[in-house]
């Protein structure tokens, strides 16, 4: 006996709708973060003729490559690579720089969302400001410079950096005396252009994008809760990002490397690794991925300036993996630095301000002591606290190490789980310079195609809401991957066209079948249930097959000849979170035998995490069948992957036993159970009952 | 919340085994013996209070 799916996909297709509607779309895009990744993405994009918001919380672009000295493998100047991009998109007619603001409110779709922005007030018009400095020269007040990591001491009227774009100060009103009253204004008698404002007010912006590129960035590790290094306590004690600024020409000390506590050049340096990385307690349990390499950079900077300086790094492993890191590595030992295995556990300050490092050499096994007079901290990489809030604004999803989670990390990492917006950089994860300019131009090419054919067309898979069977309960945006609904509390769901990736999962929990998803709706999954069945339902099993996974693994088990029982009908579903109890329960009620609802694995599922739904509701529905006496091993659940082909055959084979065990007495049985609990006779009328007709 | 050990069975071949729980926490879980995701957690009768 051979029975085919194509039998009840047969039933189905008349209730089949149309495919695709083409919509205008915005030919603009916002780039979140001033950074390296934001400004190459905003370039990429600007180039091409859209028009750009790079918007960043800042008061100037540059992120953290800015503050940095040398770049590893090449050991150029930082500054020298990023100024001329910093220049060029200050000056692009395509690109608008929008610092000191922030997302507030993203609504709308791909192609058309509309975006609120917060711009805080900076105090100084910038389109007057020529960076002449006059202001801060007669500016009272001071507190630590936040680019020089406190090393030096900025006026509350400033200039983040010579080289800052857009180049025009910006008045902290936090550390200014203030304007309400007006205690000083010295700055306003000192600016010949007149563009300091004090009464400047913040203000909200909103406008339309087609697309929106998310490049938030790092920020460094703070060691200060692991005591054991001494940071903080101990002045000789530094964070990497510190050392940079030391070593940056234009950095407090011109570039001269010098210790706080006494301002002499240290004769020895040591470089702990791996601080705040692949920690089980404080710090991130994951590899920073850049902090080796730029220790290796550092050692070759020291080595290639000040060849006395004797300098020692700890290390757990040295990952040296990308093209020309190895030489880097290779060169660093023949300068004579000094690898040992081992991480220090304490480091103790000395009477004159040298420090002792007490570590395990794992080369040794010894226990040593050894003495430096600075140490240099590699502090790890970790998400913004912004990536974070955008994760909320714009319904994506967080790794568990907290970077924003790809739409699927081999074929589409620069896409979010949202169509529409991508990502670029450090935001996504750790990476290095030259990772983070090509997921930018990556992340910029994946809008421009979207973008480029003038109009979007909306994906066939989406939903559309009954209004009038629509109770308003909210469940639908509650079990919705992509929080694609606009639901307030006692409002009907609307869907969002653009968000909805077709799941179906929210068609399968909807309790007032308010949910129609296009294409697998209840009556064409119904019509395929009730046509596979029509004839020796008992000799069946019905197998419900994710479109992604079980379905491709079936395919799978064919063209590799994977022999197994023939008496399966498969029903395909874009998501095992579309299957709904009802399918189930009618298959039952027309005497399937058994069910099996199969899906992605876990780490697979092809709509961020809706197979966990359908978990949820597999285990309550096994609870329920018990409840009224019909035994739960004929529901089965299986997460199949499209290359597993023999796990397929497996289950099928399986589900064959389970079959032959299902006799045709209890699958009578289970007809009667289901008749009446799905079909309960109507109550008879109270009047009726009495033996009283309405009419007497 | 703190992750404990329950009882689950195999509704495909049977088999009765512990495996980590977390309640209100979804797992993929596996039987060791088949393979099955067909994994119900074996749920503890409720004890009365009163008595």
């Amino acid at each position: 006996m051979n029975i085919s799916a194509p039998d009840s996909a047969v039933q189905a297709y008349p209730l089949a709708d149309g495919l695709s509607q083409a919509k205008g779309l915005t030919g603009a895009v916002m780039v979140v973060g001033g950074g390296i990744a934001g400004m190459q993405a905003a370039l990429d994009l600007a180039d091409q003729g859209f028009k750009v918001y790079l918007v960043e919380t800042k008061s100037a672009i540059g992120g953290k490559m800015a503050q940095l000295d040398k770049t590893f493998p090449t050991n150029d100047c930082a500054m020298c690579t990023i100024s001329p991009k910093l220049v060029e998109a200050g000056r692009h007619p395509n690109i608008q720089i929008m610092t000191d603001t922030e997302v507030r409110a993203v609504r709308g779709q791909a192609g058309n969302f509309t975006v609120t922005l917060h711009h805080a007030p900076r105090y100084v018009d910038i389109s007057k400001c020529i960076a002449c400095g006059d202001c801060a020269k007669v500016c009272p007040q001071v507190k630590p410079d936040e680019f020089n990591f406190g090393l030096v001491h900025r006026h509350a009227i400033y200039q983040p950096f010579p080289q800052a774009i857009p180049a025009a100060y910006v008045l902290d009103m936090d550390t200014c005396l203030g304007n309400n009253p007006r205690a000083c204004g010295k700055c306003i008698e000192a600016c010949e252009k007149h563009c300091i404002d004090l009464d400047a007010t913040d203000h909200d912006v909103e406008f339309t994008v087609g697309t929106i590129v998310i490049a938030t960035g790092m920020e460094s590790f703070d060691p200060l809760g692991m005591t054991e290094y001494g940071y903080g306590r101990m002045k000789n004690v530094i964070t990497a990002m510190e050392f940079e600024r030391l070593a940056s020409s234009g950095g407090p000390t011109g570039g001269d490397i010098r210790r706080f506590s006494d301002g002499r050049r240290p004769k020895s340096i040591a470089f702990i690794q791996c601080v705040g990385s692949r920690c089980e307690g404080p710090g991130n349990s994951y590899c920073g991925n850049i902090c080796c390499m730029n220790t290796i950079k550092d050692s070759l900077l020291l080595k290639d300036h000040w060849p006395e300086i004797d300098v020692t790094v700890y290390y757990i492993d040295l990952r040296a993996f990308g093209k020309g890191f190895e030489e880097m590595l290779k060169r660093s030992r023949q300068l004579g630095v000094r690898y040992i295995r081992g991480i220090p556990g304490e480091v103790e300050e000395n009477e004159d301000q040298s420090l002792t490092l007490h570590v395990e050499n794992t080369e040794t096994g010894l226990v040593e002591q050894h003495q430096t007079d600075m140490v240099v901290l590699a502090t790890g990489v970790q998400p913004r606290a912004e990536a974070y809030d955008l994760n909320k604004l714009l319904s994506l999803q967080l790794h568990p190490e907290g970077f924003l989670l790809e739409a699927h990390p081999k074929l589409q990492p620069v896409d979010s789980p949202v169509r529409g917006i991508f990502y670029a950089g450090c935001a996504e994860g750790p990476k290095d310079i030259k990772e983070t300019v090509t997921q930018a131009s990556a992340a910029a090419g994946r809008a421009t195609r979207l973008m480029s054919q003038g109009e979007i067309a909306a994906d066939p898979y989406t939903v559309e809401v009954d209004q009038d069977r629509c109770k308003a309960c909210g469940l639908c945006l509650k079990v919705c991957p992509y929080g694609a609904f606009e639901w307030e509390k006692g409002a009907k769901a609307k869907p969002l066209e653009a968000l909805c990736a077709g799941c179906g999962t929210c068609a399968a929990e909807c309790r007032f079948e308010a949910i129609t998803p296009h294409q697998f709706s209840d009556a064409q999954l119904m019509a395929q249930v009730e046509a596979s069945l029509a004839r020796d339902p008992e000799q069946k099993a019905v197998v419900f097959a994710c479109n992604w996974c079980s379905y491709a693994a079936a395919d799978t088990a064919g063209v590799s000849r994977f022999q197994y029982p023939a008496n399966q009908v498969l029903i395909r579903t874009m998501c095992s979170g579309r299957v709904d109890e009802k399918f189930i329960l009618r298959a039952f009620e027309l005497g399937a035998p058994i069910v099996l609802v199969s899906g992605c694995h876990f780490v697979d599922c092809h709509y961020i995490d809706a197979n966990r739904q359908t978990v949820k509701r597999v285990e309550k529905l096994w609870d329920k069948l018990e409840s009224w006496g019909i035994r739960p091993e004929r529901l089965q659940l299986e997460w199949i992957s499209s290359a597993q082909g023999q796990r397929f055959q497996k289950s099928m084979e399986w589900l064959d036993k389970l079959r032959r065990e299902v006799t045709p007495r209890e699958i009578a049985q289970t007809k009667r159970i289901l008749k009446q609990k799905l079909h309960p006779p109507k109550p008879k009328k109270q009047a009726d009952r009495k033996g009283v007709t309405a009419n007497a | 919340m703190p992750e404990d050990k329950a009882r689950f069975k195999c509704l495909r071949c049977g088999a009765e085994f512990e495996l980590p729980y977390t309640p209100g926490k979804v797992e993929e879980r596996e039987c060791p013996e088949c393979e099955s995701n067909s994994v119900r957690r074996i749920k503890e009768p409720t004890q009365s209070k009163s008595g």
